[in-house]
């Protein structure tokens, strides 16, 4: 009697365990506030890895990157910056209007998407526009080029983020084949500058 | 009496911390895993099956798309299942930029090759298991690690005016169980 009690104790403990391991480890690792906390903190707006799709990644990292950004191409191919805060630090809101300003950078192509930071996904709009790339945006004669992102339409290159206010939302910066200079100095590129400018 | 008692708390404690850990790594080791058998599934369905492309034909973001997918990037995807023997790729690249890459069942991403990195614009790949025989299929061999797995092919769209050609690209593609040569 006396052992089928313990029995019956350890079974329960080893159960109660199990649900609730799985339960925060699933939270965690879908947990939008954390997919990016193995990310390397470049200049306090551009987070950056070159572990994604990476066999020398953790297990944690894999998971994260699998659950929330499935598919990316390793850092041979492609690089992978992802911004969550404006330059001075503060995080990126939905009805906010910020100015992002670019260098060239010496790669074959690049991209600069907008995601919804809850959903992961794009912030449908009536532009259906979440990305402007290095062919389409509108340069000037140096090369520099500006992005709008704001939730109502802004004169130039406007990257519409979601009506709904005051949601999270992300930039993410795709570098394809960066040459072997940018190579060199990664993740140190002219990264684009993200300016708050009104509320 | 208390001696025992306590006895039992340790034992307890150590019994709960360890299905814990044991759980937590499960749980963390099996996810990609997870992730990439729905994604299969979902191409596998789109494509009608295994080993068949499956492509996207439309331009812009779609909120069907896997999460943080990439808009500018006009995918075909495969499913493959090299169960029954290799599988075969083979088309055109496409100049703006093209790439095939390769995920095996943890999610890695283990091959990649774009079009600069190419001989031809034209590519014919065999797509097999470690001593699978490729001898008699025509096509450039890459070795999978894992027996399923997902490729992507990538093509940039700058713009819209892009998706014509892209589509013709994608028409060109062809994702098959592999055929000896003929005679």
């Amino acid at each position: 009697m006396k052992y089928a009690i313990i029995m019956l104790v350890a079974l329960g403990v080893v159960a109660a365990s199990f649900f609730a391991a799985s339960t925060l480890t699933v939270n965690s690792l879908t947990n939008p506030n954390s997919v990016f906390d193995t990310f390397e903190d470049v200049d306090g707006t551009w987070l950056y890895s070159d572990k994604i799709g990476a066999a020398a990644a953790t297990q944690v990292e894999r998971a994260r990157v699998a659950i929330n950004g499935p598919l990316g191409l390793s850092a041979t191919e492609a690089v992978y910056f992802i911004a969550l805060h404006d330059s001075v630090g503060e995080p990126l809101r939905s009805h906010c209007t910020y100015r992002v300003t670019g260098q060239p950078i010496d790669t074959r192509w690049w991209s600069l998407t907008l995601y919804d930071s809850k959903t992961q996904h794009y912030a449908p709009n009536a532009e259906n526009r979440s990305s402007w790339n290095s062919v389409s945006v509108p340069r000037s004669d140096a090369g520099d080029w500006v992005i709008n992102v704001a939730p109502t339409p802004q004169p130039a290159a406007w990257l519409p983020s979601q009506d709904r206010p005051d949601q999270a939302f992300d930039l993410m910066l795709r570098v394809y084949n960066p040459s072997e200079a940018t190579r060199a100095i990664l993740p140190n590129l002219d990264l684009p500058i993200v300016e708050r400018v009104s509320c | 009496m208390l001696n025992r008692a306590f006895l039992y708390l340790i034992g307890v404690a150590i019994l709960s911390a360890a299905s814990f850990m044991v759980t937590r790594s499960v749980v963390i080791n099996q996810a990609p895993m997870t992730v990439m058998t729905t994604i299969a599934d979902r191409i596998a369905s789109g494509a009608g099956g295994w080993n068949a492309c499956f492509h996207n034909r439309a331009y812009g973001p779609r909120l069907e798309s896997a999460r943080r997918a990439n808009p500018d990037s006009i995918i075909s995807s495969m499913a493959y299942d090299l169960s029954e023997g290799p599988v075969r790729v083979a088309g055109e690249t496409w100049p703006r930029y093209w790439s095939i890459s390769l995920y095996q069942q943890n999610s890695d991403n283990f091959f990649v090759m774009n079009d600069l990195e190419m001989a031809s614009s034209s590519f014919e790949f065999i797509l097999a298991l470690d001593g699978q025989d490729t001898t008699p299929f025509e096509g450039v061999p890459i070795i999978s690690p894992t027996e399923k797995g997902i490729m992507l092919i990538r093509r940039f769209a700058a713009h819209a005016g892009d998706m014509d050609g892209i589509i013709a690209n994608q028409d060109a593609l062809t994702c098959a169980p592999a055929s000896p040569l003929p005679g």
